[in-house]
């Protein structure tokens, strides 16, 4: 019976990854080779940015929200960003358009991140008899944490790839890429510092990578407009 | 090409030391995930010349239910929580008798009998009359309990507030007839303790201690002795000892009698204890034992005792005896009374512990609040025997009147209106000393084939023994005759909150449209609306094609 919450749990969490691979064109145009690339970057970038919290960070007894740490927290997680760079400028990828490389980067990001993530506690705890609603709640984290990813792609993407871009935009378009890259602060300090609960991080995670994903969007195909 | 290889090497060694940390993360999550996880006893198990009595089973896996529900329900896969405070005795034993189905019992006792908590136990709470009412209540239970042959497991545990939590959910969603959910109680016990095995040559341990007399001139072992016997182990828990304090108040003033005591085991498994330490004697010794008194129950009576004898009241020594108690016992202020019961050869049933000396023709006595003798398993020390219901001045008094008897007795006094062991001398009973003994045995549990032979508190006993006697030997017997028993008494149960099938279901049907939805979605807004169709159309165009 608990196995069948395991199968449940796991299927909300990575379920949508392997959706949005086969609904969308990525399928037809083979670009797995792009996302097995991106989420080999990404375990790079967190091994890299485990070694920097180790050195840097010291450990706090209570779990309370200490500005100062958060901050360092903050700066270690745009390593993430350069990673991504990394992933998106320096690979050599098979000729695809921009359209479809920057889904197929945050979509390997993203699954990365949630196989590395949730993919151990989930094993571990679900198969227990004991319910909780936990693994329900960090499934719906991990799909919002899809659609940051993509997000984020899609404005790096504009940020580095695309010469072209309206003037008016730019800075929109950074202070967007600005807000995605410090999701992981912000809801930190939601739940340490205000003292949110789990159900009420997560809705706020989903309501926001919605936004996100609208704003990018638009920006995307406004970006887009001038060299079609 | 070269360049990039150490570079390599080093991102395969990162990776590798990842993925260890990885699985460090993964050893740190913790297993434990269980609601509540509580300490619980189960129903003895034994067998009377092989016919099971008992709860015969130690495993529990099934849902948890109280007391409400609802008529004609099948309980073969629940396990009824039932407190004693709310007990109904007869609808237990309505179950009981007529063998019902039932998943388990889980008795919830009130935390004033948890003997390892202290605090909880002096808790005054209670009043008197509640405790009495308990006391009973809880006596008729073990009895029915013992003497039944029980196809289930059946624990006990201490009330808690989690277990309390537990119960109050289980109760309100019976009382409403709702099936469990997710969120609403829907809880499962789970005990896995290793099927019961029988106890093989289950040990018993005889402790004795000798106070050598002032011997004239000769073998101090033709000098008369005189022999204090208790069984100190219990077929539940019990208090019973006054020995120590009798040790206590024996200094160096050594009269013209050896003073023998004896802690003996398998008290309530018809003094096989004593038995066998007595067959451990040879006949000179025992013959010189000029009389032996048993000790048994001297702890809550009020304002009489109980001298029960199996050779004739006409007898010489036992009208000395009693002669002797009853001086003492008068000027103390309460009185002693003479009970004669035969031995009944042919029945192996022992009633009194004296009556293993007499068959031995060792003339012996017991000195008992009871006025009559117990059943067999009766008031050996059960659940309901707490520290409570032991009056401390009933054992000073108890104390006084053997000491002084036998003192007089020894030092040729009797009849005298001396008292050797007057309060407020340095000869006093120590009332502290005896506090701290009654408290150290009402906390341990001290069923004898469940006491290894190096328990500790067994060598407690040993140690005190020694610091107030002269020799102490211990010996080990093997339990033999009708009982048997079984092992698997202390478990630990988990309460897990447990969601229902039908909340997994339901999940699983949720997810899928979600994922169906989302991938509609998807296709229609990347690749657009005609490829959503042409998805479930495209295997007939083909053929069309084609033909």
């Amino acid at each position: 019976m608990t196995l069948f919450h395991f199968f449940n749990c796991a299927i909300l969490t990575f379920g949508p990854h392997a959706v949005y691979y086969s609904a969308t064109p990525l399928s037809e145009y083979d670009t797995l080779g792009t996302s097995v690339k991106a989420a080999l970057v990404y375990l790079g970038t967190a091994l890299v940015k485990l070694v920097c919290l180790a050195t840097f960070l010291k450990v706090s007894e209570n779990d309370s929200f200490d500005p100062y740490q958060e901050l360092l927290h903050a700066l270690i997680g745009f390593i993430d960003v350069a990673g991504l760079y990394f992933a998106l400028t320096q690979l050599t990828h098979r000729n695809i358009s921009q359209n479809h490389k920057f889904q197929a980067v945050g979509l390997g990001w993203a699954f990365a991140d949630s196989v590395l993530h949730r993919l151990a506690p989930l094993w571990v705890g679900s198969r227990g008899l004991e319910f909780t609603w936990d693994y329900i709640l960090q499934g719906l984290e991990a799909n919002a944490n899809l659609v940051f990813s993509i997000s984020l792609a899609a404005l790096g993407s504009l940020m580095w790839l695309r010469k072209n871009k309206p003037k008016t935009l730019i800075p929109i378009i950074y202070a967007c890429a600005g807000i995605v890259a410090t999701m992981p602060s912000i809801t930190s300090y939601l739940r340490r510092g205000l003292g949110w609960h789990f159900p009420k991080v997560v809705g706020f995670e989903l309501f926001t990578s919605l936004m996100m994903a609208f704003i990018s969007l638009q920006l995307f195909s406004a970006c887009q407009r001038p060299s079609s | 090409m070269s360049s990039k290889n150490p570079r390599e090497r080093q991102m395969l060694e990162s990776i590798y030391s990842m993925i260890a940390l990885v699985f460090i993360l993964v050893t740190c999550v913790d297993l434990c995930d269980a609601a509540t996880v509580v300490d619980v006893y189960r129903l003895i198990q034994y067998d009377i010349s092989g016919v099971p009595f008992g709860s015969r089973f130690a495993t529990l896996n099934h849902h948890a239910g109280s007391l409400h529900f609802a008529p004609g329900a099948d309980l073969s896969r629940t396990v009824l929580v039932i407190p004693v405070r709310e007990l109904n005795i007869t609808f237990v034993k309505e179950y009981i008798s007529q063998r019902k189905p039932l998943g388990g019992l889980l008795f919830l006792l009130p935390q004033m009998f948890n003997f390892g908590n202290r605090e909880a136990a002096t808790e005054g709470k209670y009043q008197i009359r509640e405790k009495e009412l308990m006391k009973t209540v809880l006596a008729e239970l073990e009895r029915l309990l013992i003497h039944a042959n029980i196809p289930y497991p059946v624990y006990f545990a201490f009330e808690d507030d989690d277990i309390d939590a537990v119960l109050a959910d289980v109760k309100r969603s019976d009382v409403s007839g709702q099936p469990a959910t997710a969120t609403t109680g829907g809880y499962k016990l789970v005990v896995s303790a290793p099927e019961p095995k029988k106890i093989v040559s289950p040990s018993i341990t005889n402790i004795q201690g000798w106070l050598p007399g002032l011997k004239a001139d000769g073998d101090p072992n033709q000098l008369p002795t005189i022999a204090i016997v208790a069984s100190y182990d219990t077929f539940g828990t019990a208090p019973l000892h006054v020995l120590f304090s009798l040790l206590y108040s024996n200094p160096k003033t050594r009269g013209r009698y050896n003073l023998l005591f004896g802690l003996t085991s398998g008290g309530p498994y018809n003094y096989n204890g004593t038995h066998k330490w007595l067959r451990s004697f040879d006949q000179r010794q025992r013959e010189s034992i000029d009389y032996a008194i048993c000790l048994n129950s001297i702890g809550s009576w009020d304002n009489e005792l109980w001298i029960h004898v199996s050779k004739p009241p006409e007898n010489a020594f036992i009208k000395q005896i009693f002669e002797g108690f009853s001086t003492v016992a008068e000027e103390l202020g309460f009185e002693v009374g003479l009970k004669h019961k035969k031995i009944n050869i042919s029945n192996p049933r022992v009633a009194w512990e004296h009556e293993q000396f007499s068959k031995l023709r060792v003339t012996a006595a017991t000195l008992s609040e009871l006025s009559a003798a117990p059943e067999l398993l009766e008031s050996t020390g059960g659940l309901s025997d707490s520290r409570h219901f032991i009056n401390e001045t009933a054992i000073v008094r108890s104390i006084k009147l053997v000491a002084e008897s036998i003192a007089r007795h020894i030092y040729g006094r009797q009849g005298k209106n001396i008292q050797i062991f007057a309060d407020n001398t340095s000869l006093a009973v120590n009332s502290p000393y005896i506090r701290s003994w009654l408290d150290l045995l009402s906390k341990t549990p001290r069923v004898a084939p469940f006491l290894s032979k190096n328990d500790p508190f067994v060598t407690a006993l040993k140690k005190e023994l020694e610091d107030h006697t002269r020799e102490v030997n211990v010996h080990h017997e093997v339990l033999d005759g009708m009982f048997t028993l079984y092992d698997s008494t202390k478990a630990k149960l988990n309460i897990y909150q447990v969601a229902s099938v039908t909340f997994d279901l339901l999940l699983l049907l949720v997810l899928g449209s979600y994922l169906i939805i989302l991938f509609t979605f998807l296709v229609i807004t990347t690749r657009g609306l005609d490829d959503l169709i042409s998805l479930f159309r495209r295997p007939p165009s083909r053929k069309v094609k084609t033909a």
